[in-house]
């Protein structure tokens, strides 16, 4: 886990924070009263990879609690602090870290917590014409007495008067399989401002998540994606596992840790044809597509479902891998390998490749740290940030792999930290396959959860997942918060989009392999 | 200006891309497509498809109603007796409802043709035992 000695509980006693080692990630640090953003300054001197996660907002009854969620090189801290319901003000904290812009709009958005100071405040994820004063995730919010403002009438001015034109893309967009709204200012061919407006997919699962029951939830969090299914549900499962102190069998560990690789090895192959498709490249696409039928069959053998696998459940998987499918399953991985050196090829050396992914959409590794940007869009800028590595979940601790690093910070590194993490995927399948251990693969666990709360990460394909689970002590969860990987990557995009050229949008931005339902929730 | 970069290496390496092999390759290979539905395609084995409920099993508990995600599955009356409707459209098929069926009344197919034009073909209701003998609603 170590991967340096800082040992941020020191840090953090020395400075005479109040801590709970263990609680919530390797620390909690009670901050109320301002005192979040020393918490966090102190955590930032003494490591430049402290990011922030996730923040979460949660209904505490007269207060609410604002819990920062930070990831540090080898830590997870949560500063937690609260505000009083009728005034739920708190100083920001975007000046430090930049990239936790996004998670503050949300949460004044779904809580009406007013982060003083923020750049650029304003409606996020709920959509414009909703009400003001009202807040979903208030437990006293009644989804039945919402009155919608009616719709604006204003003109929306696509240019203005210094000849800058706005071009709107989305949320009904060809190039856009997704709705979501990127609106683009040009200057001819160059791009001087990208303005996002997320939350056309929000479906509120976060809240949906309350009335489910934990068993009823892994089935409803598995939907919130349908690429990345298997890591929702791990995410969860694992949260929950936490609060009921289960430890799942050793088999379904690794079991679980063969579906979500190959979820890993479907997605990239996706990604890395649909990078084909933007570009214009579409027999790129076409290969790739075909290449991963294979791995989709392989899902639907040996979870019985082709996209969505629902065969994960608290306490271990829902079904065995058979003995007879391992050689299938090897046979199959094999034929992949075989097309590997292929598609390297064509993604290092390809001219028209190179000429549209090279030294497009270059994020520094500085922004990267700055932007808190995960997965393989941070390690494409040479952030070498995997949870598999810094907190091993399931079999990964027990697993050799590599990590994929690259350094130049463009769509090509990203694009090829994926193409090298296919391998990769291949190398762990087969090797959990050899060392699949016996015994059963799930353990019988209560309906009911004791008091408890958990935060949980996984190395979804497009990287960190977070989950917080709060329990109250019934069948129901009081509070699940979703922090997805893109939409921790979407500032990356934002800021490299800026001084690029136009036709340089698709390429930079579908290298974050932007997933909208999972941004939205 | 200059050419631009991709053009000029283009011409320096003379390179010819690996995708032009892959293209001929394939000329001669069988089509990576199935001939769907002209040849049925078989799921895998384990696949969950639609369920099939075999009202002889059931003991009315009603756990695969409780349990079922998506609130795809009502009781109703059938002679006096709570059982099962199944609501396919609004199934996740997620097979919660088998796992959780004490007696395993509730046993999976590998029929996924569901598609209709009629809402109402996908309600499974349950039939009285008496009008088939042992296992229904295979309709």
């Amino acid at each position: 886990m170590a991967n340096n000695d800082i040992n941020i509980l020191k840090v953090l006693e020395a400075k005479n924070f109040q801590i709970q080692p263990g609680k919530l990630g390797t620390v909690a640090i009670q901050a109320g009263g301002g005192k979040h953003r020393d918490a966090l300054k102190a955590l930032l001197e003494v490591d430049e990879k402290t990011a922030v996660t996730a923040i979460t907002g949660i209904d505490l009854g007269d207060n609410i609690g604002v819990y920062y969620h930070v990831r540090t090189s080898n830590a997870f801290a949560t500063i937690q602090c609260e505000v009083p319901k009728d005034k739920p003000t708190l100083a920001t904290i975007t000046d430090l870290v930049p990239g936790a812009a996004f998670h503050e709009l949300e949460v004044t958005d779904l809580l009406g917590v007013v982060f003083v100071g923020h750049p650029s405040p304003g409606r996020f994820v709920l959509p414009d014409t909703w009400p003001e004063g009202v807040y979903p995730l208030r437990k006293d919010f009644k989804p039945s007495e919402i009155k919608f403002n009616p719709p604006s009438t204003e003109d929306v001015s696509l240019s203005d008067d210094r000849g800058l034109v706005k071009i709107v893309i989305g949320p009904h967009h060809p190039a856009l399989l997704e709705p979501e709204k990127f609106a683009v200012l040009v200057d001819g061919e160059t791009v001087k401002n990208v303005e996002p407006r997320i939350g056309y997919v929000h479906r509120g699962v976060e809240k949906a998540a309350e009335s489910k029951t934990y068993l009823q939830g892994v089935y409803l969090v598995e939907r919130i994606c349908g690429i990345c299914n298997s890591c929702h549900a791990t995410a969860f499962v694992e949260a929950v596992e936490k609060i009921l102190k289960t430890e799942v069998p050793p088999r379904a560990k690794y079991i679980r840790t063969i579906i979500l690789e190959l979820n890993r090895l479907h997605s990239h192959l996706l990604t890395l044809g649909h990078a084909g498709l933007e570009i214009g490249y579409e027999t790129l696409f076409q290969y790739f597509w075909r290449d991963r039928e294979p791995i989709m069959d392989l899902t639907e053998m040996v979870t019985g479902n082709r996209v969505i696998s629902s065969s994960l459940t608290v306490g271990g998987v829902r079904r065995d891998i058979k003995e007879t499918d391992i050689p299938k399953i090897k046979a199959t991985l094999a034929a992949l390998r075989k097309k590997i050196p292929f598609y390297k090829q064509m993604y290092e050396n390809e001219p028209s490749l190179k000429m549209r992914m090279q030294k497009v959409g270059t994020l520094s590794r500085e922004d990267a740290l700055k932007l808190c940007v995960v997965g393989p869009v941070a390690r494409g800028s040479g952030v070498d940030i995997d949870v598999r590595k810094d907190e091993p979940y399931e079999a990964y601790g027990e697993i050799p792999f590599k990590e994929i690093v690259y350094t130049a910070g463009d769509t090509w590194a990203r694009m090829n930290v994926r193409m090298d993490e296919v391998e990769e995927s291949i190398n762990i399948i087969e090797y959990a396959l050899d060392h699949l251990p016996g015994g059963a693969y799930r353990v019988k666990v209560p309906r009911v959860v004791p008091p408890g709360e958990a935060v949980n990460r996984v190395e979804a394909p497009r990287g960190e997942l977070f989950y917080y689970v709060k329990s109250n002590g019934t069948a129901f969860p009081e509070r699940v918060k979703v922090r997805t990987p893109t939409f921790a990557n979407i500032p990356a995009f934002l800021k490299t989009a800026i001084g690029e050229n136009i036709a340089d949008v698709p390429p930079n931005f579908v290298s974050l392999d932007p997933c909208f339902s999972c941004t939205d929730r | 200006m200059g050419l631009p970069y991709g053009v000029i290496s283009m011409a320096k390496k003379n390179f010819l891309s690996p995708i032009f092999s892959e293209v001929l390759n394939h000329l001669f290979k069988k089509p990576a497509t199935g001939k769907y539905p002209f040849v049925k395609c078989t799921p895998a084995e384990g696949f969950r498809g639609r369920q099939v409920f075999d009202i002889g099993l059931c003991v009315s508990c009603g756990l695969c109603s409780r349990d079922c995600p998506a609130k795809a599955i009502e009781m109703v009356d059938v002679n006096g007796k709570k059982r099962p409707m199944f609501l396919l459209d609004r199934c996740i098929f997620c097979y919660q409802c088998a796992e959780s069926c004490p007696r395993n009344a509730i046993k999976s197919t590998e029929i996924f043709e569901l598609a209709t034009t009629n809402k109402s073909d996908l309600v499974l209701k349950p039939q009285p035992l008496d009008q088939k003998a042992g296992v229904s609603n295979v309709a």
